[in-house]
């Protein structure tokens, strides 16, 4: 068991240190032992998949990353994150190793001799790298012949499968994280929602509160990187930090589209509590002007009628209870102004009096 | 060799001419092309990997200056890369521009070179959205680690759209337009093989629009068919049907396809077409729901109508055909008791009460009562074929055709002719179909001469019966084999055969000399050919009808054992 996690520290150290210039100093020899390792790692994975203790066991250990509060910058430095990794890890190293311009023209040479044998090795250990790679030469291009041909953005942004792939690796990583440390997935998200651009995190947010549930994951199942596994679990993961920083769940309302909104709302009625009282509170902010006859704010950063109203309006298109919801709290907003039914007095009012007329 | 770099030159200059056409790919008539091509450039790939592994790099360079554009060219061609084995091919081929200890900037230059575009095709993915890079990185994953789930999703994104349209058959705003489609088949060419595709494929092969004219494009229809039938990619029943129905031309190769390899494999041996044919993919026309759909009977029955006439009656298509008559049938009876199309629909040529006869299954009826449906095909064919007045369309080609489909009851009358020996007259009719089977064109006198001549042949052999030990001598005098120089025509020759070999595996004393008279009859490779194909048939009919004879079984088994093993 020693020699076994031995191994699994050593061959992550050599999968971090692919990825940077040290591999200058990297000759034949050297690439030959790290595919050594990355092989005799594949081997592991195959044969102790169904043995839980010692699953277990290197689990944590490659968790031990997530533990470490170093995070320099946005992405973290990541050799292997879980079991399942195990299992294509010469795949791994060899993407890394390619990539790597630093390796000196012999030890790429060999490691070129080492992956592509070429033809005349079928089913063989050797060949079985040579095709995942050319599976993925092979996917790659079949993206790219998709997106430039026949398809098309799915105007429904929870479909749409970009954003589906990214909440998708998001709730994955939430996970993997969680499992490491109970504070992980907070802290992850916080790190993340620093330096990333705020526009898509949000939608990728929204994208992955609306996925559907997932059944839980099955210990031999080959993890296909990008399924949803415990999809449940980790949303809640999400939607507890969404709603415990003011900051992203305001931004959260504010920059999403009114539909996507709504849906998230729909299944998820902390989210709705926390809308409806963000809309309750922008729309006190606005003040009706005699002149103009309309509703306006006084500071730019102050929501516009016509936001608030299409808001208001998505929401009234959604099945019950948000729908009722949503008409009780204009209702009672209303009251408590004085329940005027004439309009200019009482924004609650007008809001009512705008969606009876155009629903 | 010298001849084999000629070759391969010429074809260099060809193939650099088109990449510089097809640049990227980018238009419908490059796109279009390509995809005519791709399955020989792949060759070209081949043969360029087979030459460059020879050399080393500067031999390389010698040899094919402009190698590097091509293989540039080469990986900015979405659908070259996305095509079967071509990527690994290319890669291949950049490996053998790489070497391994530079001297000078030159080779370093082209090392570096070669470098970037390995890692171009393999490990430098971008998708052309920097947010989503930056997402996807800032989580610590590779392009490598979620492109394939990226695709997955993105073909059930597209399966669902197309799904869709399907459904809502009155929407008249249909998520999908029908260009849209169109692009999205051709998109698929390449790309067929590609397990991930599996799903589109077969939503595409499913899909309905609104338009009265085919939307996918007929390149597409073939790449599938040609997967299919080579079998890289798994379809189910109804996919195949909409393929065949939509694409004759597929369904026209699928069933050459399957000639092919029987005239090539399976030979005389029945029990092993009918599993070739059950088990290879092109069970599929024998699969109830394909079998019975009379466009489809309709076009293997034609194929089967052409192969017999230009082989002029090989009997490997006889029995491929027979194999194939029978598990429509099958099939038919599978539909509960009311098919789904009159007869007529399957048979057009043919009179319905006459196909309502044949179709009958022998096993239905007790064996003692089978003279009864011979007797009356042989008169309802004979009606037919000897009214010329009534001008019956394709004449007797067309009757014996279709008595071939139901080979089982010429053979069952000449069992029955052979069996009832010795006993009264052989009845006219059994001996009128016998007759026009082996040989429909013949004229009227002409099959009347055959039928005396066989008459001449039960008698003798009834006789046979009597004596105490024939020899295998006497029996072939009985039957006029008189060896060389047999003036009856092969057909009447032929019939005489089969009758013998009835009689070996029939009488008492058939035993005793039934490895004389073969041997003595086996005169050519073809007539020990056309044993061995008797005795098959016969023990395959026997089986399928449940006939008890344990004796003949044994005998007809063990010797197409020894004939076999002879062979």
């Amino acid at each position: 068991m020693d020699s076994l996690l031995q191994h699994l520290e050593r061959f992550s150290e050599v999968l971090a240190v692919s990825r940077t210039t040290h591999v200058s100093t990297w000759d034949a020899a050297t690439v030959r032992r790290a595919l050594q390792w990355a092989r005799y790692l594949r081997h592991v994975h195959r044969r102790f998949g169904r043995h839980a203790r010692i699953r277990k066991a290197l689990e944590r250990r490659l968790q031990n990353q997530w533990k470490q509060e170093g995070g320099s910058g946005p992405a973290p430095a990541l050799g292997l994150t879980n079991f399942q990794a195990l299992g294509h890890c010469d795949l791994l190293l060899s993407l890394r190793l390619l990539a790597n311009r630093a390796l000196g023209d012999a030890a790429f040479h060999y490691l070129l001799q080492e992956l592509f044998p070429g033809p005349g090795v079928p089913g063989a250990e050797e060949g079985m790298l040579q095709d995942s790679l050319a599976l993925l030469a092979r996917r790659r291009a079949a993206v790219h012949m998709l997106r430039s041909g026949a398809y098309r953005e799915n105007p429904v942004l929870q479909e749409d499968s970009l954003m589906k792939t990214q909440a998708e690796l998001l709730l994955e990583r939430l996970q993997e994280v969680g499992e490491a440390h109970a504070e992980g997935p907070g802290r992850f998200l916080s790190r993340l929602w620093e330096h990333l651009p705020h526009n898509n995190f949000l939608k990728v947010t929204a994208a992955a509160l609306l996925l559907p549930p997932s059944s839980p994951r099955h210990q031999e199942e080959e993890s296909e990187l990008g399924s949803p596994r415990r999809a449940g679990e980790q949303g809640r993961e999400l939607l507890h930090w969404l709603l415990g920083k003011s900051e992203v769940i305001a931004a959260f309302c504010r920059n999403l589209p009114a539909g996507l909104l709504t849906s998230v709302a729909g299944r998820h009625p902390e989210v709705s509590r926390v809308y409806l009282g963000l809309l309750t509170d922008w729309g006190r902010h606005l003040h009706y002007d005699l002149q103009k006859g309309i509703w306006i704010g006084t500071e730019s950063y102050d929501v516009p009628w016509e936001e608030l109203y299409g808001r208001f309006q998505s929401l009234c298109q959604a099945p019950p209870p948000l729908k009722d919801e949503v008409l009780t709290t204009l209702k009672s907003c209303k009251a408590q102004d004085g329940d005027f039914e004439v309009p200019g007095l009482s924004i609650w009012t007008d809001l009512l009096l705008a969606l009876e007329s155009g629903a | 060799m010298a001849q084999d770099s000629i070759g391969l030159s010429s074809d260099y200059q060809f193939w650099m001419q088109k990449l510089s056409v097809w640049k990227q790919a980018s238009t419908l008539e490059t796109q279009q092309d390509i995809c005519l091509y791709l399955p020989q450039f792949q060759e070209f790939l081949r043969q360029m990997y087979e030459a460059l592994k020879e050399m080393d790099s500067n031999t390389v360079i010698e040899r094919f200056p402009t190698i590097g554009q091509l293989l540039a060219k080469t990986c900015r061609n979405p659908f070259v890369l996305a095509y079967d084995e071509s990527q690994k091919i290319l890669i291949w081929c950049l490996c053998c521009l790489i070497n391994k200890d530079p001297q000078n900037s030159g080779e370093s230059q082209l090392n570096s070179w070669t470098r970037g575009l390995l890692s171009r095709i393999l490990a430098a993915f971008r998708s052309d959205i920097k947010e989503v890079d930056l997402f996807t990185q800032g989580l610590g994953y590779a392009p490598a680690d979620y492109y394939p789930g990226l695709l997955k999703n993105m073909v059930l994104s597209l399966v669902s759209e197309l799904r869709e349209n399907h459904l809502n058959g009155f929407n008249t705003q249909s998520r999908m337009a029908p260009e849209r489609v169109r692009s999205l088949s051709r998109v698929c060419v390449p790309l067929v093989t590609l397990p991930d595709f599996e799903p589109l494929v077969e939503a595409l092969l499913t899909y309905h629009g609104q338009e009265p004219q085919e939307m996918l494009w007929p390149e597409f229809f073939d790449a599938v068919n040609e997967a299919f039938l080579l079998r890289k990619i798994c379809l189910p029943v109804s996919a195949v049907l909409c393929l065949w129905l939509r694409h004759l031309p597929s369904l026209e190769k699928a069933v050459l396809h399957l000639f092919e390899k029987l005239v090539s494999s399976e030979r005389n041996c029945l029990r092993r077409i009918e599993c070739f044919m059950k088990d290879s993919l092109l069970s599929f026309p024998l699969q109830p729901e394909a079998a019975c759909h009379p466009a489809i009977f309709r076009v293997v029955d034609e194929m089967f109508r052409y192969a017999l006439l230009e082989t002029e009656g090989a009997p490997e298509v006889l029995a491929a055909m027979q194999v194939f008559t029978r598990c429509f049938v099958e099939a038919l009876e599978k539909e509960n008791q009311q098919p789904k199309f009159a007869l007529k629909t399957y048979f057009p040529y043919a009179s319905p009460s006459l196909v309502m006869v044949l179709l009958q299954r022998p096993k239905d009826i007790p064996q003692g009562l089978w003279h009864r449906p011979l007797k009356r095909i042989s008169e309802m064919l004979k009606e037919i074929v000897e009214d010329e007045t009534q001008g019956s369309s394709g004449g007797p080609f067309e009757s014996w055709f279709l008595l071939a489909h139901f080979g089982g009851w010429a053979d069952i009358a000449a069992e029955q002719l052979l069996t009832s020996v010795g006993d009264a007259e052989p009845p006219e009719a059994l001996l009128w179909l016998l007759a026009f089977s082996s040989s429909p064109g013949d004229g009227p006198q002409q099959r009347a001469q055959t039928m005396v001549e066989v008459k001449a042949v039960l008698s003798h052999l009834g006789r046979l019966l009597g004596s105490p030990t024939p020899s295998a001598r006497d029996l072939l005098a009985a039957a006029g084999e008189s060896g060389e120089g047999d003036p009856r025509p092969p057909a009447c020759q032929q019939l005489t055969r089969r009758l013998l070999l009835n009689f070996l595996l029939w009488a008492p004393g058939g035993r005793a000399m039934a490895r004389d008279v073969i041997t003595l009859m086996a005169r050519t490779d073809e007539i020990m050919h056309e044993i061995v194909g008797f005795l098959d048939q016969t023990l395959y009919r026997w089986d399928h009808l449940g006939v008890d004879a344990p004796g003949s079984r044994k005998l007809a088994r063990e010797l197409l054992a020894e004939l076999r093993g002879q062979a």
